[in-house]
């Protein structure tokens, strides 16, 4: 019942995540943080099995910045997404395989330019305009279908993302009440409130 | 088979010595110097820099590392084992904060350093660590500043300032003669300076410094900024000579 | 369901009159839900030969790694490039390593070999090669991409005839099948280049 969107904008990547952490019908909590900066960068939204999530999460996130201090140089949001597939693929095959849904959204301060990734628990990934996870996925996908273009600014993302989470309170049988908004671009990993 | 036998290249002499141990002090005394200064709310690290080759490309010679964004690590003897030994302390850094979710303080990382450090002269087919280093820093949540040193025998230990390398002797006894309590940033660094001119002739290109605040952020000085307290630094020295000749004159 | 048709896929290798030409789609999808419309899975393996993947996504990126691995140590060793007959037999003995949890995607090969002769190969998941002399099609939608080879395809056409032949093989297969399409690749190699073109695509 988790859900993690993405959309690439013209020099951002805006991305959200619902904050409620449940355990089967219950709500436990409702202000839970569905991500992790990776570096200054690069942001990376979990959803999935609970527990492995935010295990890999922090492994990933660890892992991540060993290679900025140990080389002097931050991963590219090709590199961190590449790295965190592969760690996917070989959990997959192995006795009890990590269960998360990933989406990185990064900034490349080499090229200068937004970039986001989806990325499934089988080690699937794929460069996206946007994209989305769980159920609301669904609701979303054809939304941003029609709605998305490349020059996107800030405040037509906020519209989007905007659109998107009516959608999903209109259609969605799940009530999710609140969610988490933040935005990635050359300035590093801000969250905000549409 | 000869494998399972001589393994062990550190064990002790007659006279209870570790041979292996005391060599690799011998190769940190043959080190370039690197010194550690703690002041009020600051801590410093400078060390000598060998001159670099006139085709060589100087930033990939480096003395002082990260370990993590609050420690910093300065070391003197066989650069390729500090390599090895910035490496697992790099990973450890980010171990501690992967399973405790806490920065690991000063005082942490200098005892995992010494406990490799001290693993490496009680294993088989190894030998100890070419190496000292000095280690500063602040805690997480914590405005003293730390300083750490550790040795090729696996000991370590907190300073208010100390020198590891060549000729360190001589830098500490100045250490000793001219520390004070509570000195401001720019004090630091200049007493740093000034113990190092001690035994690096050739001034200011050949030392490098970095300055670490309570705000856990490290600067690296740059050369012009060294080069302008070497000059103050002689200026000064001068002005005490002439101090010094001018009684006498007057006295003959 | 099979794993293999969890993601969608469609490709097609065609022989020519000294030339080959292998076309993909570009859908990634999740089941019924397309995630991605820019999805490789056509890869060079040499200036003169390409791997077509078909198959559980995952490991058609794993594999894509892989073979560039060995691709390249094989360069080093040889201090030449490798032939795609050598290459279909390395792809096979990769997959057949795997027998008993294998790796979910049914390969395609297509290349010129060093006397520019053309060669092409299908594999099925374990690495069981079928190197036929007219044409060869992987994915979830190889019944109709066999049904649109099997009418349109002749034997030795020139490069430009089977770009046409190949390129509407794939895009009227595809539409019979709802996972694959989103838009497709061709590339048809030549002794002197080869010649890569995206087609655009029925997007529902």
């Amino acid at each position: 019942m988790e859900f993690l969107i993405g959309i690439t904008g013209k020099d951002f990547v805006l991305t959200a995540s619902d904050t409620s952490a449940a355990r089967s019908i219950t709500v436990m909590k409702s202000n839970e943080d569905k991500s992790c900066d990776l570096n200054k960068h690069n942001i990376m939204l979990y959803a999935g099995e609970a527990g492995d999530t935010v295990n890999f999460a922090e492994y990933i996130q660890r892992n991540v910045r060993l290679y900025g201090i140990r080389n002097g140089i931050e991963l590219t949001p090709k590199a961190a997404a590449t790295f965190t597939r592969k760690e996917l693929a070989t959990s997959l095959r192995s006795r009890h395989p990590y269960q998360v849904f990933l989406l990185i959204a990064g900034y490349d301060i080499t090229t200068s330019s937004p970039h986001l990734y989806w990325i499934d628990y089988l080690g699937s990934s794929a460069e996206v305009p946007f994209a989305a996870h769980g159920y609301g996925a669904y609701y979303c996908l054809s939304i941003l279908d029609r709605y998305h273009h490349p020059n996107l600014t800030l405040d037509e993302a906020k519209g989007l993302i905007k659109k998107c989470i009516d959608e999903l309170n209109n259609r969605f049988i799940v009530n999710l009440s609140d969610f988490k908004i933040k935005v990635t671009d050359q300035d590093g990993i801000r969250e905000i409130t549409i | 088979m000869a494998g399972s036998y001589d393994r062990a290249l550190t064990v002790f002499s007659p006279d209870g010595h570790l041979f292996q141990v005391e060599y690799a002090l011998e190769a940190v005394r043959k080190g370039t110097c690197a010194v550690g200064v703690r002041g009020n709310d600051c801590v410093v690290l400078g060390v000598e820099k060998k001159s670099v080759l006139k085709l060589q490309d100087p930033r990939t010679v480096r003395k002082i590392v990260m370990l993590d964004d609050h420690v910093c690590m300065a070391f003197a003897g066989l650069n390729a084992d500090a390599r090895v030994l910035v490496n697992k302390a790099r990973i450890e850094c980010q171990s501690h904060r992967l399973t405790v979710e806490d920065p690991v303080t000063i005082e942490y990382i200098t005892r995992y350093i010494a406990g490799v450090q001290q693993k490496y002269t009680q294993s088989g087919g190894v030998r100890p660590f070419g190496i000292s280093t000095l280690i500063i820093g602040f805690d997480p949540n914590d405005e003293i500043p730390r300083l750490y040193q550790t040795d090729p025998s696996g000991i370590y230990s907190a300073w208010k300032a100390n020198a590891i390398g060549r000729s360190s002797k001589t830098v500490r006894e100045f250490l000793e003669k001219n520390y004070k309590e509570g000195l401001s940033k720019d004090e630091t660094i200049k007493l740093t300076v000034k113990s190092l001119l001690e035994v690096v002739q050739t001034g200011a290109k050949n030392i490098e410094i970095a300055l670490m605040t309570a705000d856990s952020v490290i600067k690296n000085l740059e050369i012009e900024e060294v080069e302008a307290i070497v000059s103050e630094i002689e200026k000064e020295k001068e002005a005490e000579a002439e101090k010094k000749k001018k009684p006498t004159a007057s006295t003959s | 369901m099979s794993i293999l048709e969890y993601n969608g896929a469609a490709i097609v290798a065609m022989m020519g009159k000294n030339c080959v030409a292998i076309a993909a789609d570009k859908r990634l999808g999740v089941q019924l839900m397309t995630v991605s419309t820019n999805f490789q899975k056509i890869f060079p393996a040499t200036e003169k030969c390409y791997i077509g993947l078909a198959g559980l996504a995952t490991d058609v990126q794993t594999l894509t790694e892989r073979f560039r691995l060995k691709i390249n140590m094989y360069k080093l060793r040889e201090e030449r490039e490798i032939e795609p007959r050598t290459l279909s037999h390395l792809v096979s003995t990769t997959l057949y390593e795997k027998r008993f949890s294998p790796y979910f995607v049914e390969p395609v090969i297509a290349g010129l070999d060093k006397n520019n002769q053309p060669f092409i190969c299908g594999m099925d998941l374990i690495g069981c090669r079928d190197v036929p002399r007219d044409f060869v099609v992987s994915g979830t939608a190889s019944e109709s991409l066999l049904g649109m080879c099997e009418s349109l395809w002749e034997p030795d056409l020139e490069p430009e005839d089977l770009f046409e032949t190949i390129s509407q093989t794939v895009l009227n297969a595809v539409d019979r099948d709802c996972l694959s399409g989103w838009g497709a690749v061709v590339h048809v190699i030549t002794p002197e280049r080869v010649i890569t073109r995206n087609l655009k695509a029925r997007m529902d």
